[in-house]
């Protein structure tokens, strides 16, 4: 029972204070600091865990909103079928170029990804154009069926639902650290070598992880799908490439709690600064070369190396049996 | 397909071509060297063809803001370099990623609050036709091959015949060794990054006149300079030379026989080889530091 507790404690808390953000703060900005969460989670994982960066998180965020809204435009009406699909969908394409990535070492991970984005942007804008509408989109707010219990066309009901799934993904994530398959990730990351020392495959792990990060990922494209009603191109813009690197990085890389805090502050500083500056690209931009360089100086506690922040990890759970405070 | 189309689209290739590659070996020398992944380089390419625009608009000369574009991105990648890359040489590889995408992005907002978001068209320098084997091919074209041949030569003679060089060839090698040598291994950094800058800077003033300059013209290229890098392989400047042709043939060619493949057939051919070689054509797996 106790140990049941201080494996919740951190979760319970979070997300009690993330319910109580809910009263405080407008509805639009909490839905999107949730979704954005979730997307950055994948990220955090895949950069702060195995020790990919990876630009390319748009592309499988687009596959799963556009596997969401492609059946929601031409097919079905109900909103949770949609959002099965997309998350099928994305960990289908994840199994289809997971082999093929994970192989690659890390710096071409990161061109190569980058590049699927770019060429997800593309498809979607050009070549696919006669299904997917273009530069227009595909609006299908209207298609959305109001379902029992919790009807996803009402943005007060999409909370609840979107907190749920939220909650979920995280006790899903901090099974996966505890786990022996979360210290493989941590070790394959840090020596190779050893781990297939100890007979582990670190092609199986990595393969995995992608699989498991990039579904993540696509699990918030398809909520992006239903949340707005509509899908354009433009949210796998390479312009939009480093959204989810920002916010993990700001939030602090490979910590649980990271991608929440990280989106609080980065959806609430883009809230802020928009209104007072149009030209958002500019303020992100230096936004991130800053948060680079003053992470080395150590401003930001959250933005030190990586094996320092491993380091704390295994102290923390030396005396705490469970790391969750780490936030 | 007919013979003129072939052969204007062979003209077409090895003009983009020779653009991929001047603006991908930036790339593939700042990997080699300093093994920093400098996605900026494509921020230096948006600023020579606005530079070029600018200048050609004020003085009347493609040409000179060709080269004004080239000298400008230059000092800008001196700057750069100076002020945020110096700090982050030592740390990992993806450190150097994230940020320099933090420096294109913020560059591209700069370009945007200077010139705005509206495509502003160059003129081309010379509109006089050639006839090759019955077909009019624009000289202009031509003479852009001409120049990415004229600077692969330029920068193998510089890489193989001075004495700086050859120490960034054996920076490529081995940092440490160099460093040891007493070569100031800094300074050579700074020089690589601006020789970098500069020929992006070319590339942007060059393709210019055959595009029009608008500010996300940098993250128009951004992924087939990736696949030219990754195909030839990171820090090899032949690989770069010969991925540059073959993907602006494949562009070129593809789109004549039906408009989509252009993008997605060097995808196509990058996961090929990176499924037969995961280090590209010339890419060295030892390149580890």
């Amino acid at each position: 029972m106790l140990k049941a507790w201080r494996w919740w404690w951190g979760i319970v808390l979070a997300f009690s204070l993330l319910l109580v953000a809910r009263v405080f703060l407008p509805l639009p900005f909490i839905n999107e600091v949730v979704i954005f969460s979730i997307y950055t989670m994948g990220c955090s994982f895949l950069l702060g865990r195995v020790g990919f960066i990876s630009f390319g998180q748009p592309a499988y965020l687009a596959v799963g909103a556009y596997a969401t809204a492609f059946y929601l435009f031409y097919y079905g009406t109900n909103p949770y079928i949609g959002i099965l699909l997309g998350v099928a969908a994305g960990g289908i394409v994840a199994v289809i170029v997971g082999p093929l990535f994970v192989r690659l070492r890390s710096d071409y991970f990161a061109l190569v990804n980058l590049a699927l984005a770019v060429i997800v942007f593309y498809l979607m804008q050009k070549v696919l154009a006669g299904i997917t509408h273009g530069d227009n989109g595909l609006w299908f707010l209207t298609n959305i069926a109001s379902t029992p219990v919790l009807d996803l066309g009402k943005p007060g009901h999409f909370f609840i639902f979107a907190w749920l799934v939220t909650l979920a993904v995280w006790a899903f994530y901090k099974y996966l650290d505890d786990s022996v398959y979360g210290a493989c990730c941590l070790a394959t990351k840090i020596n190779e070598d050893k781990l297939k020392f100890l007979g582990y495959d670190n092609f199986r792990i990595r393969l995995l992880a992608f699989v498991i990060a990039n579904t993540t990922t696509a699990l918030a494209g398809s909520m992006y799908a239903v949340y707005l009603g509509f899908v354009s191109p433009e949210i796998t813009s390479p312009a939009r490439a480093a959204d989810p690197v920002v916010v993990t990085i700001l939030g602090g890389v490979g910590t649980l709690y990271g991608p929440i805090v990280g989106a609080f502050a980065y959806t609430g500083m883009k809230d802020v600064v928009s209104k007072l500056i149009g030209n958002w690209e500019l303020i992100i931009g230096f936004l991130l070369v800053f948060i680079m360089l003053a992470g080395e100086k150590g401003i930001w506690g959250t933005l030190q190396p990586l094996f320092e922040k491993l380091l704390f990890r295994k102290k923390a759970s030396a005396t705490d049996d469970g790391a969750e405070v780490h936030r | 397909m007919d013979a003129q189309l072939l052969i204007s689209g062979v003209i077409f290739g090895l003009s983009i071509g020779g653009i991929f590659f001047l603006m991908a070996i930036g790339l593939s020398l700042c990997f080699g060297l300093m093994r920093i992944i400098s996605l900026d380089q494509l921020l230096y390419y948006s600023v020579g063809g606005y530079i070029t625009y600018s200048v050609s608009l004020a003085a009347g000369s493609v040409w000179l803001g060709v080269l004004a574009g080239c000298a400008v991105a230059g000092i800008v990648a001196f700057a750069v370099e100076r002020l945020i890359f110096r700090r982050i040489y030592e740390r990992e590889l993806t450190y150097s990623m994230i940020t320099s995408f933090g420096i294109l992005i913020g560059g591209i907002g700069v370009i945007k609050s200077i010139w705005g978001v509206v495509p502003r068209p160059v003129p081309v320098p010379t509109m006089i036709q050639w006839n090759v084997i019955g077909t009019e091919v624009p000289v202009y074209r031509l003479i852009v091959f001409a120049l990415a041949i004229v600077v692969y030569a330029g920068i193998w003679l510089f890489l193989n015949r001075t004495i700086i060089g050859k120490a960034i060839r054996a920076g490529i090698e081995d940092v440490e060794h160099v460093e040891g040598l007493g070569i100031n291994v800094s300074r050579l950094f700074t020089l690589t990054f601006i020789i970098a800058g500069a020929l992006s800077g070319l590339a942007g003033g060059l393709h210019a006149p055959l595009i029009m300059v608008d500010p996300q013209m940098g993250l128009e290229v951004l992924a087939f300079v990736f696949m030219v890098v990754i195909i030839g392989g990171l820090g090899s400047i032949k690989g770069t030379l010969i991925s540059a042709f073959l993907v602006g043939q494949v562009v070129s060619l593809g789109s004549l026989i039906y408009a989509p493949l252009a993008q997605m057939a060097p995808f196509a051919i990058m996961l090929v080889i990176l499924l037969i070689k995961p280090t590209g054509l010339y890419g060295s797996a030892l390149l580890k530091r």
